[in-house]
């Protein structure tokens, strides 16, 4: 029995250590784009072995530096520091953009609003403004029902740095852990608001415009609508872009025509081939 | 053989209450080894502001305002939970009937194993649309969180409270009643004065529960980092930040660590009534 358990064993360990193996790390908005590539590249290869782990963008960087990773998925771009960082390093880590991502400012059907000013937002948001009748007159006297994504989310701190600039969310905006959590009480109150990824967006729910621009594909891949971001992926080529081996297979098919629909199809905008 | 079969058992019982202790420490020193980096940066602060923008430009570590949402919460919960469980209680004890006393019985242990998660999404689909009713902005909200802390722990409490009750000698029951006195007085006058030790404990661990409880405020108490001035405000208990910010959180940063600061606040408190109910069981009255 015992020598079963060590040849097993044994056994095992060389397969882990013959067969090739692809660790991603970082960001949770990209985490679902990430996880429908992976299922389909193992239905290509089913050898291949590949770790998912969502956590935050700048904990994907942050094992990026430290080699523990090979792919950093981040939401944002690198932060100042972490560009000095590497220079002190001696790295060189290259972003490639897979997807575009914009965040649609929804509210109930039945609000009879359609657009919103940047400005506005952001006092809505700052707690400036607390009723709708003070964004346009003919609007109820209603108190608005600010909701946001809590504060570890990247979405969160996209919104905060494009509408917000710099100054701090209200105290009284409630702060939620799931987008489908703030469309479905969108859809039920009449006098609420919340900002979501677009692909989340459901036909419960009112998109405004902002700023008169809708969040379109092309506006959004135009950077014409003011709140989208593109999403990245980094990897280390310190010592010379991968040719060859699972890194450039991953990458290659993320940004194949596939890849980029399976993109779609996890909510976002496909970066290429538009 | 059977000296041998007594010695595995010990053995083996001393094994597992040696993992639950080594369990339980290691949960404490973790905990405070996450939550020194934020304790070293942030320092007393985290315990003496009310902001809590953990990844703003300037970052703010202040959890006074989570921490007061917990125990407002918590006082205003045990408030309604406390004296509706002892009812029960007394009711099952005094003036049950078998039947009716098996009935509630099984009643009670069949909701306190209703998962909360359950019990939040009931609140949050059949109990929310009527707080615009009664006049709230939010759907969310205290009141919301508190009703369903109730239907969490009341029939613990209850039960609890029952168990303190019923372990009374009966014949202090049946002497005070052959002294003449009511039912009523001779069970709310001498069998609980009798059983307030454990009447006691069972309202510390209650509350240790609700101040302890994540799901339900999570999904009902609204979310809102704010001091509520009524009783419709939606709020942010500690429990509902650290469960909602956890799963996105940078590990390894000062928000992380910061998150954990809270945990060990939270575990400090459990461990302080723990301890307290403890001291309370020990004495007898």
């Amino acid at each position: 029995m015992k020598k079963v358990f060590l040849v097993v064993l044994l056994m095992s360990f060389v397969v882990i250590s013959f067969s090739t193996k692809l660790i991603i790390k970082g960001s949770n908005t990209i985490f679902p784009i990430a996880q429908l590539w992976i299922e389909e590249l193992k239905k290509v290869k089913p050898d291949l072995e590949i770790t998912l782990e969502g956590a935050g963008s700048s904990t994907g960087i942050a094992a990026l530096f430290n080699g523990t990773t090979d792919i950093a998925n981040a939401s944002r771009f690198l932060k100042e520091k972490e560009i000095k960082k590497m220079n002190e390093e001696n790295k060189y880590f290259a972003p490639i953009v897979i997807a575009y991502d914009g965040i649609a400012i929804i509210v109930n059907p039945k609000l009879k609003i359609d657009n919103i000013s940047l400005e506005t937002l952001k006092n809505i948001y700052t707690g400036k403004i607390r009723t709708w009748n003070q964004v346009n007159p003919n609007l109820p006297k209603k108190r608005i029902v600010i909701y946001s994504r809590n504060t570890a989310s990247g979405t969160y701190e996209t919104f905060e740095k494009k509408v917000l600039n710099k100054e701090r969310m209200a105290s009284t905006v409630k702060m939620v852990e799931s987008t489908q959590f703030e469309i479905e009480q969108v859809s039920r109150n009449p006098y609420a608001i919340a900002y979501v990824g677009v692909g989340y967006v459901t036909n419960s729910v009112k998109v405004l415009t902002v700023e008169n621009i809708h969040p379109t594909k092309l506006n959004i891949l135009n950077a014409k609508y003011p709140i989208s971001r593109p999403l990245y992926m980094f990897i280390d080529v310190t010592n010379g872009w991968p040719e060859s081996g699972v890194i450039k297979e991953y990458i290659t098919f993320g940004l194949s025509k596939k890849g980029q629909e399976l993109a779609e199809k996890a909510g976002y905008i496909a970066a290429y081939g538009f | 053989m059977r000296e041998f079969k007594n010695r595995m058992n010990s053995i083996l019982i001393k094994l597992t209450a040696t993992i639950g202790i080594i369990a339980l420490i290691s949960i404490f020193i973790f905990i405070i080894k996450e939550s020194i980096p934020a304790l070293k940066e942030a320092g007393v602060g985290i315990f003496t502001t009310f902001d809590w923008y953990p990844t703003s430009e300037d970052a703010a570590y202040g959890i006074l305002t989570m921490l007061f949402d917990s125990i407002i919460l918590t006082v205003f919960t045990s408030l309604i939970v406390l004296p509706l469980g002892y009812i029960v209680a007394f009711f099952m004890y005094e003036y049950a009937t078998p039947f009716e006393k098996r009935m509630i019985k099984s009643s009670i242990d069949l909701l306190s194993g209703v998962p909360s998660v359950i019990i939040g999404m009931f609140l949050i689909i059949y109990i929310s649309p009527w707080m615009f009713e009664i006049g709230a902005w939010s759907p969310e909200n205290m009141l919301l969180a508190a009703i369903g802390l109730t239907i969490l722990s009341l029939p613990y409490s209850a039960s609890l409270m029952q168990e303190a009750l019923d372990s009374i000698d009966i014949e202090l029951k049946e002497s005070a009643l052959a002294l003449g006195s009511t039912k009523f007085t001779a069970g709310f006058k001498i069998v609980s004065r009798a059983a307030i030790s454990g009447i006691l404990n069972a309202s510390i661990l209650t509350i240790n529960r609700i101040i302890g409880e994540t799901m339900v405020v999570l999904m009902a108490a609204g979310g809102a980092n704010m001091l509520p001035t009524s009783l419709l405000d939606p709020i942010r208990p500690l429990t509902a930040a650290i469960a909602s910010e956890m799963g996105e959180v940078e590990i390894g940063s000062l928000h992380y660590s910061a998150l954990f600061v809270s945990g060990l606040f939270l575990l400090s408190i459990s461990f302080l009534l723990t301890l307290i109910s403890k001291r309370i069981s020990i004495k007898k009255f």
